[in-house]
């Protein structure tokens, strides 16, 4: 009980304390992505399996050897790499197109900027490039509405412990049903959000890729809802699901200038208001 | 020579609660608290000493003075790198009799300025930007005095304030006179802490969580100092030993602080003296005694392990102590870890700050030292306290305050 002469005591919950350290992060975006994971094997079948045990055999090698090698953190964050892609690709990647994307991904986009938090683009979205421009055969998973429900969850899950910036996806979600609308005409705020609801969450919400700043999330969201649409325009009037990989690529290309304008914007604002 | 004893007029009206005191046997000034101050001592080792006597002044002002907290032996000076202080120590075997503060009283007709530097109370000020002792002939563009407590389990400030409310808006009055501009009390909503004469004096409410309470945030909202400007902060104990030392011409030591923290049996207030050993105050307060606890000179937000109470801390904690991190082999075996971890922006540090100022971006310019670029995100408003919440937030484990001191210093020796 708190004595009424003292002020009330330090409260931390217990979800809000689940973001002290890069590895407590990396574990609760693993959890978020079991159940997202378990649709994809479910829609894939049992052989995807298969894919996930090499990718994850992968990336854990890569981290290891830089944290024994390079002395860098060891976070588990590839886990989560090696997660994301095998929920957003198919089945019908062979196995070892796969092993060297994320080999690409989780190396050129993570380790040798010094791991986890350092880089400045997603990996997962960096692994899946590179298979789309590398192997034009190799097809992102194309029905995503039970992995967009099995999304959810774990959606609700990063907001709450505040490791997904809520602004982004609101405004990315925005931006694309209404980008949408003006572009093919088709209004379907459900449909259209469903494709990309996984990418969304996963790959253009990660906060180390996204906006640092909360005027630069909202904007980031925007642009990548945009990018989305425009970059879906060949493609039979429906979103494609290799264009949110693009659009994540090139967002959190632009999100460290967009914080930059926010930086001037926010300096202007305080000189002028003394002045 | 006439001999007051401090506090006497205070505890009578002390109906409200009661208040136990620990009579400090030891106390200290620190070199942390006046960090760069190089002493040019007044007194020597084994000197006997009044509460309220002159230690040592600041070498390079020597119009600044340093005086004693409570009287006894001066048991140690220790001086540290580049002839700064380190630790003075008083120790007392009357811990009784400790408080009685020698009177000398300042010649009549001299300023409140010349009496606040010749007395030793010019410490309690702090400048924004560099939170650090104002020169003796500054006069800066407004004060702020925080009367508001966001820090977990800190002394309710309406508490303290009850029992000495007169001396408390004569030291408000005092403050006037150093300033052209407005003196500003924070308080937390409610009723008027006091009704001030002056129209100068400007009460102002803040409500919130931490940091609504801390000067930064009411310096940010009413005054921010990015362009050039000056201000001072001080604390409302402080201004409360300002009006005592107005009224009586004695030198007030006394603090009322907090014993808090989760180890703590009995949070509760109490009144000791400036520079208390922390040790001597919270002998006997831990749950647990055989569990090890670690004792913090602050809150547990912002404190540090000190063996002595900071200079502008108001209270103390017990936290559990610390035991030997275990590492997997595999940690162990790979090379000396790199340091810090990467900062991770989660949703929490979106609200460490105080509002108008951008968290993450002021971490990655402080983390490396980007002087130009903190101060263009508006780090000259902040002081180390303020950056508590980030220290806690932050999955880097970085100590943000002390990033943001190495920066202040650069940008104040630029200035």
């Amino acid at each position: 009980m708190n004595p009424p002469n003292l002020t009330p005591p330090l409260q931390v919950g217990f979800w809000a304390s689940q973001s002290r350290s890069p590895a407590r992060v990396t574990l609760m975006q693993t959890l978020a992505l079991i159940l997202p994971v378990g649709a994809a094997v479910a829609v894939e079948g049992l052989l995807h399996l298969a894919a996930l045990g090499v990718m994850l055999f992968v990336c854990i090698s890569w981290e290891v050897g830089f944290a024994l090698i390079r002395g860098r953190v060891l976070t588990g964050h590839s886990v989560t790499t090696a997660l994301i892609v095998a929920t957003m690709v198919s089945a019908s990647v062979p196995l070892w197109q796969l092993g060297i994307a994320v080999s690409f991904g989780v190396v050129l986009s993570e380790l040798v900027f010094g791991g986890r938090g350092f880089g400045f683009i997603n990996s997962a979205a960096a692994s899946l490039a590179f298979l789309a421009f590398s192997f034009p055969g190799a097809n992102l998973t194309g029905d995503a509405t039970w992995i967009a429900v099995a999304t959810l969850p774990g959606a609700v899950l990063l907001i709450s412990i505040g490791l997904l910036p809520w602004r982004t996806l609101l405004a990315a979600l925005v931006s694309l049903i209404a980008g949408h609308f003006a572009m093919n005409g088709i209004f379907d705020p459900i449909g259209t959000a469903a494709v990309v609801f996984f990418g969304l969450v996963f790959l253009i919400c990660d906060p180390l890729a996204s906006a640092a700043t909360n005027v630069g999330r909202w904007m980031t969201g925007i642009l990548a809802g945009g990018l989305m649409v425009l970059f879906s325009a060949t493609d039979q009037a429906s979103i494609a699901p290799g264009s949110i990989v693009f659009a994540a690529l090139l967002t959190s290309v632009f999100a460290p200038l967009i914080d930059h304008i926010v930086v001037m914007m926010n300096f202007r604002q305080r000189m002028g208001r003394h002045v | 020579m006439r001999v007051c004893q401090l506090g006497e007029a205070a505890d009578k009206t002390d109906s409200q609660f009661s208040m136990e005191t620990k009579y400090p046997s030891e106390a200290a000034l620190v070199g942390l608290d006046c960090p760069g101050l190089r002493p040019l001592l007044k007194v020597e080792p084994g000197e006997t000493v009044r509460c309220g006597q002159v230690l040592f002044v600041d070498r390079a002002q020597p119009e600044i003075v340093f005086v004693a907290p409570i009287s006894g032996r001066v048991s140690s000076i220790e001086i540290g790198a580049r002839r700064r202080l380190d630790t003075l120590v008083i120790q007392s075997d009357e811990p009784e009799r400790n408080w009685e503060s020698a009177d000398s009283a300042p010649p009549a007709g001299s300023s409140p300025r010349d009496i606040l530097l010749a007395r030793g109370m010019w410490p309690a000020f702090l400048t924004r930007p560099f939170a650090r002792t104002p020169s003796p002939d500054a006069v800066p563009d407004a004060i702020f005095v925080s009367a508001i407590e966001t820090e977990p389990e800190a002394p309710q400030p309406r508490t303290v304030l009850t029992s000495r409310i007169e001396a408390f808006r004569l030291g408000i009055e005092t403050l006037t006179t150093l300033t052209l501009g407005p003196v500003y009390v924070c308080q937390d909503p409610g009723p008027r802490i006091i009704e001030p004469v002056d129209p100068r004096v400007r009460l102002v409410d803040f409500a919130g969580r931490h940091p609504a309470g801390l000067a930064g945030t009411h310096i940010l909202r009413l005054h921010p100092v990015d362009a050039g400007a000056q201000v001072w902060t001080v604390g409302y104990q402080d201004v409360i030993a300002i009006g005592h030392l107005m009224q009586t011409g004695c030198y007030d030591a006394s603090r009322i602080v907090a014993i808090s923290g989760p180890r703590a049996t009995r949070p509760r207030l109490i009144k000791t003296a400036l520079g208390v050993s922390v040790r001597g105050l919270t002998e006997g307060e831990a749950t647990e005694p055989k569990r090890p606890v670690r004792t913090l000179s602050g809150s547990i937000l912002s404190g540090r392990l000190s063996p002595w109470l900071g200079r502008y801390h108001r209270q103390v904690t017990l936290m559990d102590g610390l035991v030997p991190e275990r590492t997997h082999t595999l940690v162990r075996r790979s090379k000396p870890r790199q340091s810090p971890s990467p900062i991770i922006p989660t949703g929490k540090l979106d609200n460490a700050l105080p509002r108008g100022l951008l968290p993450l971006p002021l971490m990655r310019a402080l983390s490396v030292k980007d002087s130009e670029v903190a101060q263009r995100l508006g780090c000259l408003n902040l002081a180390e306290d303020d950056m508590a919440l980030l220290t806690n937030g932050c999955t880097s484990g970085s100590d943000y305050g002390s990033l943001l001191r190495q920066v202040l210093d650069e940008l104040a020796a630029d200035s």
